[in-house]
């Protein structure tokens, strides 16, 4: 038996097509249909230009795509040997603000995209946890709203700000700001301490072993426990194979395929077209089935985001949890809300650690309007996992512009070799209920996986 | 409170879920209250429900029918529902009696009218056939910007539901909202008055002179209502981009195009001849405390 479904409630749709036997799935398929063409957009506008359209390709993550951006901008000067000088002080305002935007970005999904979902398990009445009407849900909402207004203070609004340029941060934030920022990441922290785990966030972090899961109160105890009852530290499990493309104060790069490797050898990278739609109608036979492209790193599958951070990282909890339950659904959720303690918390040291008396900008010495011919490439860890741009420019204007978001590596095709991370997972879900939320444990996002 | 409330369903096209996570940064108790104002009965990201084909196959009319994102009839491209966005916004639209486009790419097509290999993608306003368009009890009303700001959306919802009209510009947006300029508003103004250039990353100065700032060309509310309740981008340090017009996204966007050292586009409204004359004039004064530093 073969059935289709939509899947909504995601950062736009998804169509998940399942093969049942004996009341289970023995196969399954990921489609994204919708495709918006920012690659082929790219090409011939001017490079800095790149900088307004790239966030634009999603609301949510916005802010790793302009990092990805700028570092991507910048590695073309290095490239062509052109010294390009930026401050600590922007380093710390760009790593800063992605950090924010991550943060808001898992506190909605928790409570926006999946634990409507886990309740629903249970019973039909979602009580606090009910979209638009439930007293948890609009206190994360408001929770989310507070957070990103730390981002505002440097980036003018979020969503959409473009305050990353080359040479630095186009903002020069008071010593004011800086206070008012970590005010508004403490609206966070009260919230994680109150209404997600029920413990204080020093104790929080302080948690190593597998017994720290009975320390856990409020929405993580009864996630955890909703998660035992219908059997989520089982479901879910993919290859077991992470990766981590880049570097930050919190996170440490590499891959993991049995043991850990912490080299990464960026030309390892392959995207492939095989199962993707192309623009040329022609070419469109039948095998291809999405607009997703996969990737590989070495010719194999691995999962990316806030698992395989926190395992790459050696994050004690997550890896202990990990131990006993593998990657599945449970332990790719609370990885996820894991690393939302770990951010606030390193978020609120990176602040304090700028020198105000530091350039914000400092202006190249070349336009990239002036270069005949070159190309850079950069990696981010944004919400959803590892994100690459490769740029090359040719007389001063974009010639072709390469994204590779982490819902590509999670969330793309299978192919000759093995199924695809999100597929693999969702084999074996007893019902259609179940193999939605392994999905979604991905933190699927379809406009970015399309881009 | 015994009053039916009236029904929003907002419906996501092509689009970056941008505006919609606009809505969700916005000021919470403003949220709150609308939530209580309004049956926001249908949101793919939000709502559980029901599905859109639920309320496509309702009988029941739709009061605000809400689009984030631009219309295309091209199914090669983009399919959401199993059909494509101009189909279910058709038949949306014969439901709704207000249409209101959230964002600049379901007012003018925006970023994504800029992939040209799918010919057809555009704002509501030519997607929607005419005869669709006459069983609306309103003219069609551009939230223009990318993204919109969530009190815009507040303050015309609440506007239409007290008054049911709402006075719009020959692009369709709201007057109230977009009668002034971004640049209304803007703390750097006095930098402006008196030819002062910035520079990225500093407090001081204007961004209109070289950085490409669009505020005094740009119809918004951007320095009046602020965002996230507290800043703006020129506040900031990051210049307009002009993102609430019909020509966003414009080329070379953070640089000002100039002549001779002189802007080839001057505020809104003003000769370029006076311009230049009253330039001459305010650079002539030498404020030392606009050429200071703020603060050291």
């Amino acid at each position: 038996m073969k059935t289709v479904d939509l899947v909504e409630r995601i950062e736009g749709e998804a169509k998940l097509i399942c093969s049942w036997k004996n009341n289970k799935v023995s196969d399954a398929r990921i489609d994204f249909l919708n495709f918006r063409g920012f690659e082929y957009i790219l090409e011939e506008k001017s490079p800095l230009d790149a900088l307004i359209y790239t966030p634009r390709i999603c609301g949510i993550c916005g802010q790793a795509h302009l990092k990805a951006t700028v570092e991507a901008l910048e590695n073309i000067y290095e490239n062509i040997n052109e010294k390009i000088e930026i401050s600590n002080k922007a380093k710390l305002l760009r790593q800063i603000g992605l950090n924010i935007e991550i943060i808001d970005s898992h506190i909605k999904w928790f409570y926006l995209f999946i634990m409507p979902d886990i309740i629903k398990l249970n019973s039909s009445d979602l009580g606090i946890y009910a979209p638009l009407k439930g007293k948890r849900w609009l206190e994360a909402c408001k929770t989310a709203s507070e957070t990103i207004k730390a981002l505002a203070i440097i980036g003018g609004q979020w969503p959409h700000t473009s305050y990353m340029n080359v040479g630095g941060v186009m903002s020069d934030p008071t010593r004011m700001d800086l206070i008012n920022m970590q005010n508004y990441l403490q609206i966070a922290i009260d919230f994680f301490e109150d209404s997600v785990s029920g413990v204080s966030l020093e104790d929080y972090l302080s948690f190593d072993s597998l017994n720290d899961l009975e320390k856990l109160d409020k929405d993580m105890k009864y996630f955890k426990d909703l998660c035992f009852k219908y059997h989520l530290n089982v479901y879910g499990k993919s290859h077991n194979r992470f990766i981590s493309l880049a570097e930050s104060n919190l996170f440490r790069s590499g891959k993991i395929k049995q043991k850990i490797v912490n080299k990464i050898d960026l030309s390892k990278i392959a995207e492939s077209n095989e199962y993707t739609f192309s623009l040329n109608e022609k070419e469109n036979i039948s095998k291809k089935h999405t607009w997703s492209k996969l990737v590989t790193y070495n010719d194999n599958f691995f999962e990316t985001g806030p698992l395989a951070r926190a395992i790459i990282s050696n994050r004690r909890f997550i890896k202990e949890l990990h131990k006993s339950f593998d990657d599945s659904v449970f332990t790719r959720v609370m990885a996820r809300v894991d690393e939302m303690a770990f951010l606030i918390n390193d978020t609120k040291s990176l602040i304090s650690q700028i020198d105000l008396l530091e350039n914000s900008f400092i202006k190249p010495k070349i336009s990239l309007n002036d270069i005949e011919k070159a190309s850079g490439l950069s990696v981010v860890e944004a919400c959803r996992g590892s994100l690459y741009h490769k740029i090359d420019i040719e007389n001063g204007k974009i010639k072709a512009y390469d994204v590779i978001t982490p819902t590509v590596w999670n969330l793309g095709p299978s192919n000759k070799k093995e199924k695809g991370i999100a597929q693999k997972a969702i084999i074996g879900s007893p019902n259609i209920e179940i193999a939605k939320i392994v999905l979604r444990s991905f933190d699927v996002c379809s406009v970015c996986t399309t881009h | 409170m015994n009053e039916k409330k009236p029904t929003v369903v907002w419906f996501s096209a092509i689009t970056c879920n941008g505006n919609t996570h606009s809505l969700l940064s916005s000021n919470s108790s403003k949220f709150e209250l609308f939530l209580k104002n309004f049956d926001f009965i249908y949101h793919g990201s939000l709502t559980i429900d029901k599905s859109l084909e639920d309320i496509i196959k309702n009988q029941e009319q739709i009061d605000f029918l809400l689009v984030e994102g631009a219309i295309s009839s091209n199914q090669k491209f983009f399919t959401t529902s199993n059909d494509s966005t101009k189909n279910i916004l058709e038949k949306l639209v014969q439901k709704s009696k207000y249409l209101i486009a959230v964002g600049s790419c379901a007012s003018f097509g925006g970023i994504h009218a800029k992939f040209t290999q799918n010919d057809d993608v555009c704002g509501l306003k030519d997607a929607i056939e005419e005869e669709n368009k006459k069983k609306l009890k309103h003219p069609i009303i551009n939230l223009s910007g990318c993204p919109v700001h969530p009190e815009w959306i507040f303050q015309t919802l609440f506007s239409l539901k007290n008054f049911k009209e709402i006075s719009l510009d020959d692009e369709g947006r709201p007057k109230e909202l977009y009668g002034t300029l971004a640049h209304h508003g803007c703390t750097r103004n006095e930098y402006f008055e008196w030819k002062i250039e910035g520079n990225f990353g500093q407090k001081e100065g204007c961004l209109f002179y070289n950085q490409g700032c669009r505020a005094p060309m740009t119809h918004s509310s951007c320095n009046k209502i602020l965002w996230n309740d507290i800043n703006s981008k020129t506040r900031a340090g990051m210049p307009c981009i002009g993102c609430t017009e019909v020509d966003f996204p414009r080329n070379n966007m953070l640089e000002t195009k100039k002549n001779m050292g002189i802007p080839l586009e001057v505020p809104l409204g003003i000769s370029k001849r006076a311009y230049l004359s009253i330039s001459g004039v305010a650079k002539t004064f030498k404020i030392d405390r606009l050429h200071k530093k703020l603060m050291e």
